[in-house]
This record gives C-alpha cells, sequence and structure tokens, in this order.
C-alpha cells in the first residue's frame, strides 16, 4: 500500500467536494438544522408548558382562585372559555382537545368542606376532551398530580411519603445535551454511508472505477482514501454542529479524545457497509434507496432521537444489534456521563464491527462493470 | 529472446460469453511491437470485451492473452503499470483540471516522474491545462484521455474507440495525436468502426464481426486479398442507365439518389457498360473507377455496414 497514492486520491476527493460549493453547503448544513429545529422543540422540556381551556361555571371568589392555581403550578398556560358556551361544541369548533369545567355551586362545597368541616362535601370537576390527541393523556396526568396535591393540602394532613430527586449527575443536563450525541452519530453515520454509495455508484457509472482498474491503484488504497475523505467531512461536520450547539444553545459537553475516536469509528463501519452496498446496486437512484433502507431503520431504532427504552422489549433486542446504538452510547458516556470504561465497551464493540466490515467492504469492492 | 518477447501481444483462443451471448468467439492474433493494430467492426461485434479482457478489465471464459510475454489473468499487477488505458465512454473527475488530472494519474504509478508539461503540449492541451474537466468539449476530453492511457510511459497503448461520437474535426485533431504515437514507435491496440481511422493509423487491421475475426492483414492486404473487383460509379444518370446496367446481369445501387455504383472485375465489364448506355440514347455526365475501400471489403465480408445508414451510401456496389 502506497500512502502517496491514498494522499492523491484523498486530495482528488476533497478537491471535487470542495469545488461542488452546494453539496458542501448541505452537507454540513443538514446536521445544523437538525439541531436547530430538535433544539429548539426540546429547549424548554424540562418546563412543560401546556395551553389548558378552563370553563368556570361558578364565577366565584374560589371558582377564580382555583384557577389562579392551577396557572401558577406552572404546567399550565390558562385560556378561559365563555361560561355560555358549550364545552363540547367549543372543542370541536376551536380543535382543542380538553376543556376543564368547573361546575355551579363549586364555592358553596368549598365552604362546607373546609368552613363548615362537612367532610361529606365534595365537588366534581369535569374534563371534557378528543380522545384523538396524543398530549391529552399527558394533560389529564398533571392535572389529576395538581388536584391530588389540592386534596391533600385541604385535608391538612402532611404527606406520608415524600419524594426526593438525586441525579447520577454533577450537573444538571438540558434535553439537548443529551440529544447531540446522538445527532453527531446519525450526521456521520448518513454523511459516511450515502457518500460512499453514491461517489463509487457515479464514479462507476461515469467509467472512471473502469479506467482505474487499468492503473496500479488497489482496492485497499481506494477504500482508505474514501474512509480518510468522509473522516475528515466528518470532523469538519462534527465541529459545525458543536459550535451551533455551544452558541446556540449554550450546552456543556465533554470533549476528550473519544470523540475522534468515535467518528473514525463510525465512518470506518458506514464506509464499509457502503462499499458492500455499491457492490450489489448498479444505478445512482436505486444506490440511494438502497443507504435509506438501511440509515432510516437506523437513525429510529438506535436511540439517536429518543432513548430505546421507549420501545417495545422486542426493539430494544434489536436496536442493541444495530453498530450505530453503540457509537450512540459511546459518545453519551464519554461527552456526558464522563464514562470511559462505557465508552471503551462501546469503542470495542463498534471497532469489531467497523473491522470486519473494513475487510467485507475491499473484498466487496469491485472495478469491472459487471456486463 | 523467445516467442513471447517477440510480440507485445498475443490472443489464443480468447471466448467470453455471457450466458447465452458468445461476445467473443475463439479469436486469435498477434501484436508485434511497435505496431499499431486495429480492431474494426459494427457496434456490438466483440471488439471492447475482446480489447477490455486483453488490457486486464475483465477476465476471459477460456482462452490466452499474453501481454508483454506475461499472462494477463496471472500478472494483472506487473501489467498495468506497463500499458496505458484509454477506454471506451473514457470520463474523468468533473471539478478536477485537465493539469490536476495528470498529475494524479502520474502518481498511480509509483515511482514515475512524469513531465506532465510535455504532455499536455503531446495532446495540444497547453490552454487548456487550468480547465476543470466538466468544462472541456468531447474533443478535448478525448485528448486528457489519451494523455491519461500515456502518463506513465506505456509500453503498449490501447485506445478503444478513441474518436467515437466526436464531430469530424475534433476526430481529425485525435487523429493526429494518434499519429504522433505512432512515429514514437508506441505499440497502440486499437478498436474503431471508422473505416477511415482504421486505414490511417493501422499498419494492421482485423475485422471483427459477431465476435469472431473474420479477415486480418494491413489494409492494403485486406482489399486487394478480399476485393478483386473495382467500383464503377456513373454520376447524374439518366433513370433508364439503372436499368439498362441491371439487364446486363451487374447490380447496380442508386447512391444519393443521382450516381449508382456497379462492381466490377474486368475492364471489359466498364467498356460494356458504357457501350449500352451510349446505345441505349441515354445520358450520364461522367464517371468514376476506384478500388474499393474497407468498409465496402467489411461489407462484403459480412453483409452488414460498419456504421448505421452506411450500407446504401457506398458499401453495396
Amino acid at each position: 500500500m502506497s500512502p502517496r497514492v491514498v494522499g492523491a486520491t484523498l486530495f482528488v476527493k476533497l478537491m471535487s467536494v470542495y469545488r461542488e460549493k452546494t453539496t458542501m453547503f448541505f452537507t454540513l448544513a443538514f446536521p445544523i438544522i437538525l439541531i436547530l429545529v430538535f433544539g429548539t422543540i426540546f429547549m424548554g422540556k424540562d418546563n412543560v408548558n401546556f395551553q389548558l381551556y378552563v370553563q368556570d361555571l361558578d364565577q366565584s371568589n374560589s371558582s377564580t382562585k382555583s384557577v389562579e392555581a392551577l396557572g401558577e403550578s406552572g404546567k399550565f398556560k390558562i385560556i378561559m372559555v365563555d361560561p355560555a358556551a358549550n364545552a363540547t361544541q367549543y372543542i370541536r369548533d376551536n380543535k382543542v382537545d380538553l376543556v376543564l369545567v368547573i361546575p355551579k355551586g363549586f364555592e358553596v362545597s368549598v365552604i362546607q368542606r373546609t368552613i363548615l368541616k362537612d367532610y361529606k362535601a365534595s365537588v366534581s370537576i369535569t374534563y371534557i376532551y378528543d380522545p384523538s390527541s396524543s398530549t391529552v393523556s399527558t394533560k389529564m396526568e398533571i392535572l389529576n398530580g395538581v388536584l391530588a396535591g389540592i386534596n391533600l393540602e385541604m385535608s391538612g394532613m402532611p404527606p406520608f411519603i415524600r419524594s426526593v430527586e438525586q441525579s447520577i449527575l454533577t450537573k444538571k443536563y438540558q434535553f439537548i445535551e443529551f440529544f447531540i450525541p446522538g445527532i453527531i452519530a446519525m450526521a456521520v453515520m448518513t454523511l459516511s454511508l450515502f457518500g460512499t454509495v453514491n461517489l463509487n455508484t457515479e464514479l462507476r457509472q461515469k467509467g472512471i472505477i473502469r479506467k482505474l482498474s487499468t492503473t496500479p491503484i488497489t482496492r485497499t488504497e481506494w477504500v482508505l482514501s474514501d474512509i480518510l475523505y468522509q473522516f475528515i467531512l466528518a470532523v469538519i461536520s462534527t465541529i459545525a454542529m458543536l459550535l451551533v450547539s455551544y452558541a446556540v444553545f449554550d450546552v456543556s459537553l465533554h470533549l476528550n479524545a473519544w470523540l475522534p475516536v468515535f467518528i473514525l469509528l463510525n465512518v470506518f463501519a458506514f464506509v464499509g457497509i457502503g462499499m458492500i452496498l455499491t457492490r450489489f446496486v448498479k444505478e445512482a437512484q436505486s444506490a440511494a434507496a438502497a443507504a435509506n433502507a438501511i440509515s432510516f431503520p437506523m437513525m429510529f431504532l438506535s436511540g439517536s432521537f429518543f432513548p430505546i427504552e421507549l420501545m417495545p422489549g422486542f426493539l430494544q433486542t434489536l436496536a442493541r444489534t444495530l453498530p450505530l446504538y453503540y457509537v450512540n452510547e459511546g459518545l453519551r458516556a464519554s461527552m456526558i456521563f464522563d464514562d470511559n470504561l462505557a465508552a471503551l465497551h462501546d469503542s470495542a464493540v463498534i471497532g469489531v464491527f467497523a473491522a470486519v466490515v473494513f475487510v467485507l467492504g475491499i473484498i466487496a469492492t469491485k472495478w469491472e462493470e459487471g456486463r | 529472446m523467445t516467442k513471447e518477447s517477440d510480440y507485445a501481444i498475443e490472443v489464443e483462443n480468447l471466448t467470453k460469453r455471457y450466458g447465452d451471448l458468445l461476445s467473443v468467439n475463439d479469436i486469435s492474433f498477434t501484436v508485434n511491437r511497435g505496431e499499431v493494430f486495429a480492431l474494426l467492426g459494427p457496434n456490438g461485434a466483440g471488439k471492447t470485451t475482446a480489447v477490455e479482457i486483453i488490457d486486464t478489465i475483465r477476465t476471459p471464459t477460456s482462452g490466452k492473452v499474453t501481454l508483454l510475454g506475461m499472462d494477463v489473468s496471472k500478472k494483472k499487477h506487473d501489467i498495468v503499470s506497463r500499458i496505458g488505458v484509454l477506454p471506451q465512454g473514457f470520463s474523468s473527475f468533473d471539478r478536477i483540471t485537465v493539469r490536476e488530472t495528470l498529475q494524479y494519474y502520474s502518481r498511480l504509478y509509483r515511482g514515475r516522474n512524469t513531465d506532465i508539461d510535455r504532455l499536455i503540449e503531446l495532446v495540444n492541451l497547453k490552454d487548456k491545462s487550468k480547465e476543470q474537466y466538466r468544462n472541456l468539449s468531447g474533443g478535448l476530453r478525448q485528448r486528457l484521455g489519451i494523455a491519461l492511457a500515456l502518463v506513465h510511459d506505456p509500453e503498449v497503448v490501447f485506445l478503444d474507440e478513441p474518436t467515437t461520437g466526436l464531430d469530424p474535426r475534433a476526430r481529425h485533431e485525435v487523429w493526429e495525436v494518434l499519429q504522433g504515437l505512432k512515429e514514437r514507435g508506441k505499440t497502440v491496440l486499437l478498436t474503431t468502426h471508422y473505416m477511415e481511422e482504421a486505414e490511417l493509423l493501422a499498419d494492421t487491421v482485423a475485422i471483427i464481426s459477431k465476435g469472431k475475426i473474420i479477415a486480418m492483414g494491413s489494409p492494403g492486404e485486406l482489399i486487394e486479398t478480399n476485393a478483386k473487383y473495382h467500383i464503377l460509379t456513373l454520376q447524374s444518370v439518366d433513370e433508364k442507365v439503372f436499368e439498362i446496367v441491371r439487364k446486363l446481369g451487374f447490380e447496380p445501387v442508386l447512391d444519393n439518389h443521382k450516381d449508382i455504383k456497379i462492381r466490377v472485375v474486368h475492364t471489359n465489364d466498364v467498356q460494356q457498360i458504357l457501350s449500352a448506355i451510349k446505345n441505349s440514347g441515354a445520358l450520364h455526365l461522367g464517371l468514376d473507377v476506384r478500388k474499393p475501400n474497407l468498409e465496402e471489403v467489411f461489407l462484403k465480408l459480412t453483409g452488414e455496414a460498419l456504421r448505421d445508414g452506411h450500407a446504401g451510401e457506398e458499401g453495396s456496389a
């Protein structure tokens, strides 16, 4: 193997992408857009604030204070509904998922219970809701929690069981900080897989691979130059993602030697898979479809976007067989938990996988067009 | 000196089969060092498959190819550094300049120091050396392809249809470059379906049809051996002339709707035709007698034209 040949091939590939500004832009822009979009969506995940529609049929001091108490819980932004309106019809007409209805006689019941000490006195607050809404059950659970707190307070008894939160981390992390390692892993996978499949299919279709097959360049030199090329793009892309994350979301992550290690192993693994795919697809369109078939399940099942614990058991088992899962876990172990042992374990798993697919990728690389 | 080293290329009983399709059918030939050898045949004749087996891109179904004394199926790595190839439909990296492309391919041949400027001058690309490949015309691209085939000063050069798809001017520019190679004594294996190209450049021509070599020799020998007749062209003929000639037992072919071409073997044939026309009172405004060309030889041997649309133009006399 000649470093001179690998270097020359790397130069040609880098110059090609450098001079194709549009491709270069979208290569860098895609993961940054993902970070900005998801980061913005999840920025307030720790302070969920739902809109809550309330219809106060009692229109009393007590009902007004109760509504204010709901608003002060920090969980809801209260929007009042006209007492004369039909709540069911209001939900349909205004595409609202839930209206909380405070009945007439609310204040009378409160007085009976709190002043006259009539413990049989009670009141029913009605949730009128649209079951097709994905967030309505969460809203009702939170409401039940708030109402349980009010009931406890009115009973005048101290709680028997109290909960105390204790994080394993010394610092409280934002959701975006858990999200970024997943996005880096996903972006590097996409770059490497699509980059390899698209580039090699295009060069084969144009006959450039056929020309190269009549020169002394070896398959190992070609694949190695591909890996270095994708690694450089992945490093540039990761730097861009981190800069945006620090600048926009003020994240705080451990940046250490594990980051380039996991990027390199990720590149090795997915360039290898790309080479194997390129062997079996003939046209550029089928190449993109094949790369999608690999990357999409990987992206959603391996925990890049959400924890795999949210998935059914058999999917969790499947997720643990995916190489991207170990890149995600390894990056989180190093960037968030600063856990070198876990990072070492994950890097060993992805390293073995990368070595196997790299060798298979070299074997699968075929110079002739197969006519 | 061994027998192998006398020849640059030796092909023995070469066959390539794709399923039921027999692309190359048991062909054998040799190419001397310093010789320009052309495989001449129509599209689909098996020229490219044959040359791609010889230049190591493909593997044969059976048969043996020896290149510079080495078996191509066993010594590919040693062979590729001694041959230069312009594949059919050559293409290169779109956004890399002419000079960068030559520098890149030069580096693939370890330890060779290529004079890039001299190479650029050889193929007349001096003004375009900073131009990216995507901005080059078809003729300029082919010239770059030829330069890449020569970048390491190879002993044998393979040029697969070097002028296909080019306009006549660009084709002549490429021919000038190829004539330069010939003058420098390079061994060249060329495939083409242009008769003029083979006649102009090749020392030896092998006519290939349906995967088989059906005739081989120098252009002059092929014509001499396979076409022992002349072509009589009667220009701007009267309509009656066609029928008069046909009745004499010849097979006239109408050319350009105004000339007819007749294959004649003896001088007497010409006299007989001219007398019959004169006696009938029909008119013709001129005549021409010439030897057939390679395309006509090809048509005679195979019954098919080298290029689409040429059967009726000049080949059927």
